[in-house]
């Protein structure tokens, strides 16, 4: 999908489908297959599965305690499939553009700017996930709870060094807010189609969902 | 003991690297340009890595450990003591080989990258392995780390050792010189004949061959005697 903005607005609606009804997250889910060559952004965020299992631990722990834990974990799990998707589409530089677009020269450019760096971040803290479990396995620390916590350390370790470098060179290249930016996005009959396509679903989801209440009064 | 690189073809986008050759017993130095694939080589013959193309046969080797350019990744213990003992070593005898005495209490995290890369290196260095690969071993260390580091490395005797570097001017001692030129792994040979076809040799050693003066490694060491050889 080309446009960020139809993307992004994509993302949003069916993730508060999935988010408010567990047939949004069904029909959500029916989108996402269609649409977002599953197989390739599954093969590239490998890092999804361990956060698929943390999701469902917590979700048994909920439907054991008080219920509702499968509802949860399939509407939590449609979401995070979702947002995996804006990330496998993201072009560099589009979140300046979006954030311009929606909100001006000022806090639109902040807004994009810190968008674009958060999307870097999660690049490298991709790369680094995979060199820091590829370090532990050749140490011979097997892959667990206990294995997880120095992983998190030394990753959001990395991660706060990193954010203090760039502030520190922004602030010695003279940022002080704002910036000059002219937005440009590219819309394809394909971005129309595919936007369709999940309003349609949405509507079905929310249709359903309203018979069945009726049903059930 | 060797590891066998049969056509093998690594490619990133337009980027591509191709590899052939047989890495024996002994150090392995192999030198090349920042960006010319010397990581990805490093990943590729610790088994991390797929080839796009080719295979590598890594033979009568039962235990392999890589040093990665980023000496955090490694860490695994919440202070300088559990990351002494998390690989297996006892930190009375690490910590003051590396000036680290008395900071056995600290955070890993709290040490300077210089500080952390040679800890993490002392470590490295101590234990046996029959394929040790070190993937930049002398970033942010200083002159006095980077020699400790080449000492070290040159009384290595066991098994191969492949250093990926683009160092400029203090070596270990080596037996082999690879390098990563337009694309591809080249094998320049044993030393000291590997010295002349260097491509990417430092400027001290060109220079030193170019006047007749061959030094027999590329220690420190060996280079001062040579140059003040009459």
């Amino acid at each position: 999908m080309q446009d960020v903005r139809i993307r992004i607005g994509i993302a949003a609606i069916l993730s508060g489908a999935a988010f408010f009804t567990i047939e949004g997250a069904l029909a959500a889910f029916i989108w996402w297959l269609v649409i977002s060559h599953p197989l390739e952004v599954l093969k590239r965020i490998r890092v999804v599965f361990p956060i698929i299992i943390m999701i469902v631990f917590f979700s048994i722990i909920m439907e054991i305690t008080g219920g509702g834990g499968l509802a949860y974990s399939i509407r939590m799990i449609v979401i995070l499939l979702i947002g995996m998707w804006v990330y496998c589409e993201h072009r560099k530089g589009e979140f300046l553009h979006l954030g311009t677009w929606l909100f001006g020269d000022r806090g639109g450019f902040e807004l994009g700017m810190l968008a674009e760096m958060g999307m870097q971040s999660l690049d490298i803290l991709s790369s680094d996930f995979l060199q820091i479990r590829q370090a532990q396995e050749l140490k011979g620390v097997r892959w667990g709870v206990r294995s997880l916590i120095p992983t998190g350390i030394i990753l959001v370790h990395g991660t706060l060094r990193r954010a203090d470098d760039a502030a520190e060179l922004m602030a010695v290249r003279g940022y002080t807010r704002g910036g000059t930016f002219c937005p440009e996005f590219t819309t394809t009959t394909r971005d129309i189609l595919e936007s369709l396509f999940a309003l349609c679903m949405v509507i079905i989801s929310f249709v359903i969902a309203s018979e069945f209440f009726i049903l059930y009064r | 003991m060797r590891i066998v690189l049969d056509n093998v073809r690594a490619t990133r986008g337009e980027w591509s690297l191709s590899a052939s050759g047989t890495i024996h017993k002994g150090i392995n130095l192999i030198n090349g340009p920042v960006g010319s694939g010397k990581s990805t080589l490093a990943l590729m013959l610790a088994g991390l890595f797929s080839p796009a193309s080719g295979h590598i046969r890594r033979e009568e080797i039962s235990s392999l450990m890589i040093s990665f350019q980023n000496p955090e990744y490694h860490i695994t213990g919440s202070t300088l003591e559990e990351e002494c003992y998390s690989w297996g070593l006892d930190p009375c005898s690490v910590l003051p080989s590396v000036n680290l005495t008395g900071k056995k209490t600290d955070s890993p995290l709290r040490l300077s990258r210089g500080e952390l890369k040679m800890l993490h290196l002392a470590l490295v260095l101590a234990g046996h392995y029959d394929l040790l690969i070190l993937d930049e071993p002398f970033s942010s260390l200083d002159c006095s780390g980077k020699e400790r580091i080449c000492r070290s490395l040159s009384e290595r005797s066991q098994g191969i050792t492949v250093i990926f570097t683009h160092e400029q001017t203090t070596f270990p001692r080596v037996d082999r010189i690879w390098e990563i030129q337009g694309g591809a792994l080249l094998d320049r040979g044993n030393l000291p004949e590997a010295l002349g076809h260097w491509y990417y040799a430092p400027k001290v050693i060109k220079k030193l061959i170019s006047s007749g003066k061959t030094p027999k490694n590329i220690t420190p060491a060996d280079l001062l005697e040579v140059a003040c050889r009459t």
